[in-house]
């Protein structure tokens, strides 16, 4: 069913260079898409998911340069050189990873619809603070809203993660 | 076929779709797109009432892209059926009226989503603005707009009403011991699903079908409606599976969007998407419904409850779509939870021009459920017993019959209620908590496989068994994240005896499976796991009849066992697979309906369900006297569910609901501007965050319900009935206090303990500003001005239209960036972060049409110590300035000061700049509101007569709107400088002297700040910011920032600046001069903590701020000097 959406004419758009989940990738954004959008509808990535488009919520979290960030207000325009870590290039050699298998086990989402984005702030976390207290990592997923799970499967994925 | 041996049943099994859920594979209807698909966007009312006088579409249609424009006129006659035909009352389109903000007047499909909603802008919409009705007690006024045609010799506005009554009221109270009464009232919540509502439809023209995919509970209900209002053929509509992001109720009704994706589809025979903004989901969604409730109770010397009435006042909003479904769950819960020997319920169900109600998760069980168990409790308290032991005596039992012909066979309600308050320590802390702490008790009933639906109350399940030996569960229910798929195939493993792994649950698909009501009222489990039994049943049957021919034995004499269908005479067997080889695939049809008449529709009367899940919850909560503040520490929540299905679901469904009834009980209402909803985002709107909730310990008690599949009850909606009363009842416990509207803020407890602590409020002396005198008549005048103003705003500002930049440009030098910002004719802004810059071009508060970017300018990113002062560039990200080193060695408290400040995401990518030059949040501003700042000097600021709760107390002009940046009194207090570079000078200020009073900055269009430089301390120094915000880095209600220098008995130097209280940061120089005028005393901090409010003017809701802010600041200060 999936087909890539173009939904700029192609006069103003500007090429952009992306490394997204290590792969080099050159794209044609408008001068507004945000980050969200062009790995969304050009490059099929549809993984992350864009819940309000004001940074609020966190649905849309990937790792740029390193750094949990929403991609809903992040312009492509303006992303141009960086490397673009989404829920897809999580896994490695398709393994899921220790933080999206514990999510998984502990019943971490419900609807699924922030998971992405909580994985991809909670792989941040993990990064920087491989073994967050549980302050830490509700300090840390603030961004992130989840309406389904109340959190509590969330923070326990975290940590078993963190030990594992 | 022999017993099912438990395997699956009770274990922790993952959900089905959640390896695909982990890795962004799932598909929900936002990720769908198909080959040649149109989109759509739709235009909705401007206004709450008005009568439409024209539509002009022809500028829409002659835009290039544009392939179809539709309005109410090109759908059939009708309107959807919705709760059923009698309150049949929308159209799929408003049609000569609208009824309230944001309903759909026009819809457009376009190549591409900016043509679609640029043509919107081109349709042209003469209305005639009618006075609109804003709540129930205006919609019930004589003169009031009537909002539709009366109806069944109901008075104007009134959708339904009902008086009934269950044996003797009237006895009851007269011979009561003691009788309890109360009002209570609570507005409106959203269900807040993190997938805003969209649709995919795809008519095909060469064999008439029309395919749907959209995230709905009730695929059959979709069909329904669709087929009644486009019209088209029932049949050949196909409800496709998705995965769904949240459901909540929020998607279970008359599907708006899908209906007009469907005739957009079939005008254009392509496909159509339509997917709403989250503000469109905030305008146009389904919502709770509000409620004023008048509840009373006799009780005989001992406690029992003799009688209870209750006279409620639903808001219907402007449509009917469960309305009637809320007036009946409040009967329910008046006579069924306790033993009442008698109770009467008159009820009205109101239209006004709001929003129209939906269902939310309990169905208005939780607000009913506050005021009965506040009751309880009060009644407690008079007789001088233990909450939970009261409770215990009056429950319901198993085996009762309730005044209202419930028949209970399985309930645990006794035991949930003594686990309940073991797991909270109820002996220990009752009673003996120090104080501000409290613990609270509620329980709560629900029906369990309901008799709620005109067509009975049904499900079909199709199961196929394929060569491979998978089998198929084929359901139109829909799992919006329940983790229903997973319990029906759980169902199936261990009724078939067969491992998880060959089960496939294919959800909502109306092509591949039979009619079922759908996902609703937490039925799935019962209703549609007792049809998955029935199908297992039917499909050993079907199988031993075809082995019996091929084997030439007796169908009975096989025997099945564990996926083997055992030859009775040779030693032989078949799998499932075997059999699909042989024969092909197979496919049966389980089938289970409600065996319950419908109770009496004018009383409600009856046996209303199969079987009722009862739980208790406990809270333990507590409270800051000095910001009001409600911090819930514990709920621990018992639930009678008949049976554990699956733990780890049961445990998140119960999590997730408790979690949403703590927004309800303590932030979450939607709140109004002539009827528009103007908190409509989610900084706004406070669903509860991580760092907010509380730790949450669960337990069921399984009472083993033996017409549920397993033994199962009920479980989804439970899980929030009664955690609103528990976390109400642990905050009365814990003030002394009872509130009577929900939810409890904090504004309402800091006005509460003042009165009954009898706490005078802090003396403002208004007159130490004297613009204030001029201030107080304008605002005296307001009443009469403002209507001028909003007729004249809005004829000036009608010409408005979102722009989108055009061009965005990576500036590699300062003075590159400052040429950029002068060219001539193209309006410019610098972009950092974008946090602020894009959600604000998205509102329509920034315009630009260019974005220059600094990000290139390496000095803008970096921090240097420079001698006596640290130079911070001025595109330096949040998480980078808190991460500083040489920072930290300077200003220890900074770090934490900064990670109060929004989230992670958003510092990591804000910039210090940014912080200071963001525009206001006002929820007038931001929802687009033609106030003063957002069109301009003939607007009236909304906040002086609306919600102004969060507003200005000091110093405001023209706009209310609060300082929501907390670098500015951070920085104003550690006397920062901030430089600048324009075109025709360049310079340095103060940050305080950035701001003018309007909020505005000091900076002309081309100039823009380059650094910001912080003086190094030379003294021994103490830094501290205290905020107060609803959540962890939430915008600040109130903040303070001190700097100080000197000795602990005698301060040197000090800084004082406050936050969210004023139009700018400002520092407050009479209690600076005043704490270091004498030596340092409780006293002195005191009084220097009152002086910060001399001046403060507050308006009709933000009074509170006065003593919070106060309250701040002394802590600010109290805490710098504890670190010097």
């Amino acid at each position: 069913v999936t087909t890539a959406d173009q939904t700029q004419q192609d006069d103003d758009l500007t090429a952009v260079r992306l490394n997204v989940n290590g792969r080099e990738v050159q794209v044609r954004v408008g001068p507004f898409e945000s980050l969200a959008d062009v790995l969304r509808n050009r490059l099929e990535l549809t993984g992350t998911k864009i819940g309000c488009a004001s940074g609020e919520c966190g649905a849309c979290t990937v790792i740029l340069d390193g750094q949990a960030v929403p991609s809903c207000v992040t312009l492509a325009a303006l992303a141009d050189g960086k490397a673009v870590r989404t829920v897809e290039g999580l896994a490695e050699d398709g393994e899921p990873t220790p933080l999206q298998r514990s999510f998984l086990e502990a019943g971490a989402f419900q609807c699924g619809f922030c998971t992405a984005g909580m994985l991809m702030s909670a792989t941040a976390l993990l990064e920087s603070n491989p073994r967050p207290t549980e302050e830490e990592i509700r300090r840390g997923l603030q961004g992130n809203i989840c309406r389904c799970t109340g959190y509590v499967q969330i923070i326990q994925a975290v940590q078993e993660a963190s030990v594992a | 076929m022999n017993a099912p041996v438990a395997r699956a049943i009770g274990g922790r099994i993952p959900q089905l779709e959640g390896r695909d859920k982990i890795r962004g594979r799932a598909k929900y209807t936002h990720d769908i797109f198909l080959p040649n698909m149109l989109h759509g966007a739709i235009l909705r009312s401007p206004h709450a009432a008005a009568r439409i006088v024209r539509i002009d579409v022809s500028a829409a249609l002659a835009m290039p892209g544009v392939v179809s424009v539709i309005t109410a006129r090109d759908f059939a006659d009708e309107m959807y059926v919705n709760y059923g035909a009698g309150y049949s009352d929308r159209r799929p389109m408003a049609l000569d009226k609208v009824r309230f903000y944001g309903e759909e007047v026009a819809a457009v499909a376009a190549e591409t989503l900016e043509i679609a909603q640029a043509a919107i802008r081109a349709i042209r919409v003469d209305y005639e603005v009618e006075r609109p009705a804003l709540d129930v007690f205006q919609a019930l006024e004589e003169g009031s707009n009537e909002i539709h045609p009366p109806r069944d010799q109901l008075p104007k506005n009134v959708a339904q009403q009902f008086d009934v009554s269950f044996g003797d009221v009237k006895e009851a109270f007269a011979k009561a011991a003691l009788v309890v009464e109360g009002d209570f009232q609570h507005g409106i919540v959203w269900p807040i699903c993190m997938e805003t509502n969209a649709a995919v439809a795809s008519y095909e023209k060469k064999d008439g079908t029309l395919q749907i995919w959209a995230g709905t509970q009730a695929p059959f209900f979709v069909r329904k409606e669709l087929a009644r209002v486009l019209p088209f053929d029932r049949q050949k509509i196909h409800v496709r599976s998705v995965v769904i992001g949240g459901g909540f109720g929020g998607k279970s009704q008359s599907p708006e969007q899908i209906a007009i994706a469907a005739l957009l589809s079939i005008r254009s025979s392509r496909p159509v998407k339509i997917v709403l903004s989250r503000d469109e989901e905030y305008i146009a969604g389904k919502t709770d419904h509000a409620k004023y409730m008048s509840l009373r109770t006799a009780v005989d010397s001992e406690g029992n409850i003799l009688g209870r009435t209750l006279k409620a006042i639903v808001d219907n909003g402007a449509y009917t779509h469960m309305g009637p479904v809320y007036t009946s769950a409040m009967r329910h819960r008046v006579a069924n939870l306790y033993r009442v020997k008698s109770a009467a319920v008159s009820a009205k169900l109101v239209y006004t021009n709001r929003v129209p109600g939906g269902s939310y998760r309990g169905m208005g069980a939780p607000g009913i459920i506050w005021a009965i168990e506040t009751q309880i409790d009060e009644i407690a308290e008079q007789l001088g017993l233990d909450p939970v032991e009261y409770r215990r005596r009056i429950a319901t039992q198993p085996g009762d019959e309730t005044l209202l012909g419930w028949k209970i066979t399985s309930c645990g309600l006794d035991a949930c209620l003594q686990r309940a308050a073991e797991l909270i320590g109820w002996r220990e802390k009752r009673g003996k908590l120090p104080k501000y702490r409290g613990i609270g008790v509620a329980s709560m009933i629900h029906a369990s496989g309901s008799v709620l639906y005109a067509e009975g109350n049904f499900s079909r399940i199709g199961l196929s068994v394929y060569p491979d030996g998978t089998l198929r569960l084929a359901t139109q229910t829909a799992d919006c994240g329940t983790g229903q798929n997973t319990l029906l195939a759980q169902i199936l493993s261990d009724s078939l005896g067969v491992p998880m792994d060959c089960i496939d649950v294919l959800h909502m698909d109306t092509e591949e499976s039979p009619d079922d009501l759908g996902s609703a009222a937490s039925r799935v489990t019962f209703v549609t796991g007792n049809a998955a039994i029935d199908a297992c049943r039917k499909l050993v049957a079907a199988v031993k009849e075809k082995l019996a021919h091929l084997w030439a034995v007796a169908p009975d004499a096989i025997s099945y066992e564990a996926g083997r269908f055992l030859h009775p005479g040779q030693d032989e067997y078949a799998t499932f697979a075997q059999v699909a080889q042989r024969f092909g695939t197979l496919k049966v049809e389980g089938y289970f309906e409600i065996d319950l008449k419908r109770p009496d529709p004018k009383t409600g009367y009856g046996n209303y369900a199969a079987s009722y899940a009862f739980a208790a919850q406990t809270a333990e909560v507590e409270v800051d006297p000095e910001t009001g503040h409600v911090r819930v520490l514990k709920i621990a929540s018992v639930q009678d569910v008949g049976r554990v299905i699956n733990r780890t679901a049961l445990e998140g469904q119960t999590y997730g609901g408790i979690v949403q009834g703590m927004g309800m009980a303590l932030g979450e209402e939607v709140l109004f501007q002539d009827g528009r909803p103007i908190n409509r985002s989610l900084f706004n709107y406070r669903v509860p965050r991580i760092a907010d909730t509380p730790e949450i310990v669960v337990d069921f008690v399984e009472s083993e319900e033996e017409k549920g599949p397993f033994g199962a009850k009920a479980a989804g909606e439970p899980t929030i009935n009664a955690t609103v009363a528990a976390i109400a009842n642990a905050v009365a416990n814990a003030t002394g206090v009872r509130f009577r509207k929900l939810p409890i803020t904090p504004e309402m407890i800091l006005e509460a303990l003042r009165g009954k602590e009898r706490r005078p409020l802090p003396n403002t002396k208004p007159l130490s500003r004297l613009r204030n005198v001029e201030i107080a008549a304008v605002r005296k005048a307001y009443p009469a001005m403002a209507p001028v103003m909003k007729a004249l705003g809005k004829a000036v500002d009608a010409g408005r239209k979102p722009a989108l930049p055009q061009k965005v440009v990576q500036a590699e030098t300062v003075q590159e960036a400052v040429r950029l910002l002068r060219e001539p004719g193209i309006k410019s802004q610098i972009i950092a972060g974008g946090t602020d810059v894009i959600p604000g071009i998205r509102q329509g508060v920034y315009a630009p049409a260019q974005l220059i970017s600094l990000a290139k300018i390496a000095s803008m990113r970096s921090i240097v110590q420079d001698g006596d002062v640290i130079r911070i560039g001025a595109g330096v990200t949040l998480t980078s300035l808190a991460q500083n080193d040489i920072l930290r060695k300077h200003f220890p408290r900074l770090e934490s000061a900064i990670s109060q400040i929004a989230t992670p995401i958003i510092r990591n990518r804000a910039s210090i700049a940014g912080d200071l030059c963001q525009e206001k949040r006002c929820w007038f501003f931001r929802s687009a509101t033609r106030c003063y700042r957002f069109a301009g000097p003939t607007c009236p600021c909304y906040a002086v007569l609306g919600e102004n709760r969060h507003h200005s107390i000091l110093g405001t002009g023209r706009c209310a709107a609060p300082c929501v940046s907390d670098m500015a009194p951070i920085l104003a207090a550690l006397d920062a400088e901030l430089a600048f570079v324009g075109s025709s000078r360049v310079g340095k200020i103060a940050v305080e002297d950035l701001y003018v009073w309007a909020g505005e900055t000091v900076l002309e269009a081309d100039e823009l700040i380059t650094e910001i430089s912080l003086p190094v301390p030379q003294e021994r120094s103490a830094f501290h910011f205290e905020k107060y915000a609803r959540w962890v880095g939430d915008f600040a209600e109130a903040s303070a920032a001190v700097h100080i220098a000197g000795r602990r008995t005698r301060l040197g130097r000090v800084a004082i600046s406050l936050g969210g209280v004023a139009p700018k940061p400002i520092r407050i120089r009479a209690a600076e001069e005043l704490l270091t005028s004498r030596p340092l005393s409780s006293g002195l901090i005191e009084e220097a903590a009152k002086s910060v409010v001399y001046g403060a003017l507050p308006m009709r809701d933000n009074a509170y701020k006065v003593e919070l802010t106060v309250n701040v600041a002394r802590r600010a200060i109290e805490a710098a000097v504890d670190m010097l």
